[in-house]
């Protein structure tokens, strides 16, 4: 492709995501989650023997017995054990809907005194139903434990004495997708003395839940838009692969990788969500968990190779086990997330209720897998920027002595050097981007409170960084494939010049007609030489 | 301390009826309980006309939004709490007079004290109003900005919900600041100033909770990392409010009236006041002594600190009249063992104290 026509796709391809960005994300999307709050309402469980679940509804039809503070129990003489919080998800009049696609519940206590012991175990159980008159379902039941770390912020006299202590927020539930209208919780403190069951947690005043769901509104304009990605990155695929198969060679290890890179990112986009619309599929979140880390997987991976075809160095690569080094570190790092998030969301699909982090063997073994993902990942960057390193060594030292060289060698050297720095900037603007979003939308949350800017701003982020890579994508598949052009039969003279003017070429590959070893056997004259 | 509080109220109440002064506010809410929205349902019309102390603007939207009142009712009780526990240690201890005027006549004086009981107020509402939002008890908040229950569920759905506090703190102005709006004083005249001063002072209460609501944050991308986070407002306690206003009480601007209606500083030397600050027009008045004109109750029968140098001390409290000291017993429960809820047990320790009582 001529210099002329790359830098008019180029310009479209770049003036896409800011377009998506400014118009696509500020005017249609809403921001992506909402957070709602609830009042657990304290109901009085005054069935002798609570073997046999009964559901206890805060409010409505059949509510429960309630008290409106814990004095009133204490005055009643009501027993901890009888106590429930119950909590309606969501609020009167309103339902949930499968859009919404996860609920995430936290949970807050109000603690006014507290001693040492900082285990609270809850006896916690969801239930379902979808209209407003039917029976309960139960859903899940378990005894969780959570850490409380809290801390009073002013000093412990007298005058104070009222003041809630400030706790943490503890993760409480989630749950992957949301197929019914109405949930209720059901949250109970036993207390056991000889056990030592929630003896030491302090005077609770209130148990208080915040639940997280995705909006309704930016579901469907990111299922709409993963809709229309997968058909235009699938289409410039299989043209890409065409293309490589109608020439005569086999196709090299960089076009396979960029090939790979499109299939992940198709994996990705494939919008399996709309399933969730109509089917109880509580793996969702896992497996979209999963499909990105493949595509990081396989965007780090890309980097690498890519990095490593251009060395332009006597070594012959073309063969993955000859990036085991830098490849190794992605696929334990990525491994290790993996197993990470089979054992967070994986057991959450059967217990919504579970955390790793509340166990110390739990947060220790996460912590160990986060960690050594961490050391992978450092030394993959160490890895790639000694490699970009040493490319741009080589370009240096090759760039001065082009002049001396054939012409066919020459422009073989120069396409290398230019499509190299091509993608380098590129991929450093696509990366700057991102990260430059992502301390936006980090930052930006001290300044929430004024005005809807920011939140919208964060859908605009995904959004609009979602499209940005789907377009790096695309548009390394469009650049990089074989020119059908330069590979007909006036190839083998060695004329690559003259059919393309004097243009650099983007598309030309490391390997010639007459396969890789052509172009070592050049270096290695060249390095002779 | 309660107890004393609450006796003397009584006595109060009992004895000096002639304090009574005859403007009425929207605090009575405060005082009177203001039945719970399903009870009266069935006859609509009549329970806003029923609530004491309400101008015909505060009225009218007490029809429009009667589930409000219950609120708004706890709003003003918190704050005249929150009032009686910053002041419990000056002469001025925010007691309450009556049930219709609530502070009596010394709210007509545009003093400090004043200043800082229309901001804490102010404060109240907000709170209670952003916090019953959230609950989701009241129809007209929570999904959608503007009031329309029918499209509700569809905005839900669409965007989720919007902010509560916001909603408090406007609702909170329309109903707050419908008394003065609906006066028209000549320019530059003490009415106006009067006027001009509350507004100032309920938009400071209002925006100090509004500042002092933090943002709260949750991470739940890809493996818990933070490429997903959400956000939301969180009321911060109302002891914190409190502690604010009273600081602002204590940094209060001293205000007078313009030719051209505007209020000014009297000491210009001094930074104008923001909408975050405090103002007032006249001096305080002498809260040592009882004074049926201006309202004060007077620091008799008061107790006090002997060793304290702060306004608390004896010395400044009983304004130098002196002090009785008694004895009493006090008994405090002590080496307590308790669960969450429901079972203390506790050892009693009765400790003997010296106390003491202005003259």
């Amino acid at each position: 492709m001529s210099t002329k026509k790359l830098c008019i796709v180029g310009g479209i391809l770049l003036s896409f995501p800011r377009h998506r960005l400014s118009s696509g994300g500020l005017m249609v999307t809403p921001s992506p989650t909402t957070a709602m709050h609830y009042m657990s309402i304290k109901c009085v469980d005054v069935r002798k023997n609570h073997h046999k679940t009964k559901w206890l509804m805060p409010w409505g039809p059949n509510q429960c017995e309630k008290i409106r503070d814990l004095d009133e129990a204490m005055s009643r003489q009501i027993e901890a054990n009888d106590i429930v919080f119950a909590v309606h998800i969501p609020l009167p009049k309103k339902e949930m809907s499968p859009w919404f696609q996860f609920i995430l519940v936290i949970l807050q206590l109000d603690i006014a005194f507290k001693k040492n012991n900082e285990i609270i175990t809850l006896d916690v159980s969801l239930a379902y139903r979808d209209d407003m008159f039917g029976e309960w379902k139960e859903m899940a039941h378990a005894i969780e434990t959570r850490k409380l770390k809290c801390s009073f912020a002013s000093p412990k006299t007298i005058e104070h004495e009222g003041r809630h202590y400030d706790c943490d927020a503890l993760t409480f539930m989630e749950i992957g997708t949301v197929a019914h209208k109405f949930y209720l919780l059901n949250i109970r403190l036993p207390v056991n003395e000889r056990k030592q069951i929630n003896v030491g947690i302090g005077e609770i005043k209130d148990v208080r839940l915040v639940s997280i769901h995705q909006n309704g509104g930016f579901t469907k304009v990111w299922f709409a838009m993963k809709t229309f990605l997968t058909p235009s990155i699938f289409i410039i695929m299989v043209w890409y692969w065409r293309r490589i198969t109608m020439m005569t060679r086999a196709p090299v290890l960089l076009e396979k990788v960029i090939f790979a890179l499109g299939i992940s990112m198709t994996f990705i986009n494939i919008p399996v969500e709309w399933f969730s619309i109509g089917f109880d599929w509580t793996w969702m979140l896992l497996f979209g968990d999963i499909r990105q880390g493949l595509f990081y997987a396989m965007l780090l991976s890309f980097w690498i190779i890519f990095c490593g075809e251009h060395m332009m160095d006597q070594n012959e690569r073309n063969r993955l086990s000859g990036y085991w080094k830098q490849v190794g570190p992605i696929a334990v790092g990525a491994f290790c997330l993996f197993i990470f998030d089979m054992c967070e969301r994986g057991v959450q699909l059967k217990n919504p209720f579970y955390s790793i982090w509340t166990t110390d063997v739990g947060t220790e073994l996460a912590m160990a897998f986060i960690i050594v993902a961490g050391i992978c990942l450092c030394l993959y960057f160490l890895f790639l920027c000694f490699m970009v390193f040493q490319v741009f060594r080589n370009i240096s030292g090759k760039q001065s002595s082009l002049p001396a060289m054939s012409q066919v060698r020459r422009l073989h050297y120069e396409g290398l050097i230019f499509r190299f720095k091509f993608l380098m900037l590129i991929t450093l603007a696509c990366a700057a981007m991102t990260i430059i979003f992502f301390i936006v939308s980090q930052v930006t949350e001290g300044h929430w409170k004024w005005g809807d800017f920011t939140v919208q701003g964060n859908s605009a982020f995904f959004t609009g960084i979602y499209g940005m890579w789907n377009l790096y994508v695309f548009g390394l598949m469009f650049l990089y494939a074989p020119s059908h052009k330069n590979y007909g039969e006036d190839q083998s003279n060695g004329d690559l010049g003259v059919s393309s003017g004097e243009e650099l070429q983007l598309t030309t590959t490391i390997t010639h007609v007459d396969g890789p070893t052509e172009v070592y056997k050049l270096a290695r004259k060249e390095a002779q030489e | 301390m309660t107890g004393t509080r609450l006796l003397l109220t009584v006595a109060l109440l009992c004895s000096c009826t002639q304090l009574l002064a005859d403007a009425n506010s929207w605090w009575s809410l405060a005082m009177n309980p203001v039945q719970r929205p399903e009870m009266y349902i069935i006859g609509a019309q009549p329970v806003c006309s029923q609530l004491p102390g309400l101008s015909p603007g505060q009225r009218k939207l007490c029809q429009l939004y009667q589930e409000h009142m219950v609120y708004i009712g706890e709003g003003a009780k918190n704050a005249i709490k929150e009032c009686q526990y910053q002041f419990r240690q000056r002469r001025w201890n925010c007691s309450t007079v009556d049930n219709t005027s609530v502070f009596g006549r010394v709210m007509k004086i545009g003093s400090r004290e004043t200043a800082f009981t229309y901001a804490v107020s102010a404060a109240g509402v907000v709170n209670a109003i952003s916090r019953a939002c959230r609950e989701g008890e009241l129809s007209t908040c929570g999904c959608s900005r503007t009031a329309r229950p029918k499209d509700l569920p569809r905005d839900w759905l669409w965007g989720g919900c919007g902010d509560n506090v916001e909603y408090g703190y406007r609702f909170a102005k329309e109903f707050v600041d419908a008394r003065e709006r609906e006066k028209n004083y000549a320019k530059g005249s003490e009415e106006q100033a009067r006027t001009l001063m509350n507004l100032q002072n309920n938009e400071a209460g209002r925006r100090a909770v509004y500042k002092l609501a933090d943002v709260a944050c949750k991470c739940h991308g890809v493996s818990g990392s933070c490429s997903l986070k959400t956000c939301w407002l969180q009321l911060a306690d109302f002891r914190k409010v409190g502690d604010l206003l009273k600081e602002k009480y204590d940094s209060a601007a001293a205000m007078r009236i313009s030719r051209k209606g505007k209020l000014e500083l009297v000491n210009n030397r001094f930074n104008s006041p923001t909408q975050e600050d405090l103002v007032y027009i006249d001096p305080s008045p002498d809260y040592c002594l009882r004074n049926e004109t201006t309202g004060s109750l007077g620091t008799q029968g008061r107790l006090c600190n002997k060793t304290s140098e702060g306004m608390d001390g004896c010395e400044l409290m009983c304004c130098g009249r002196g002090y009785d000291q008694f004895k009493s017993i006090q008994v405090e429960r002590c080496h307590c063992k308790f669960h969450w809820c429901c079972f203390v047990k506790c050892k009693k320790c009765t400790e003997i104290v010296d106390q003491y009582v202005c003259k």
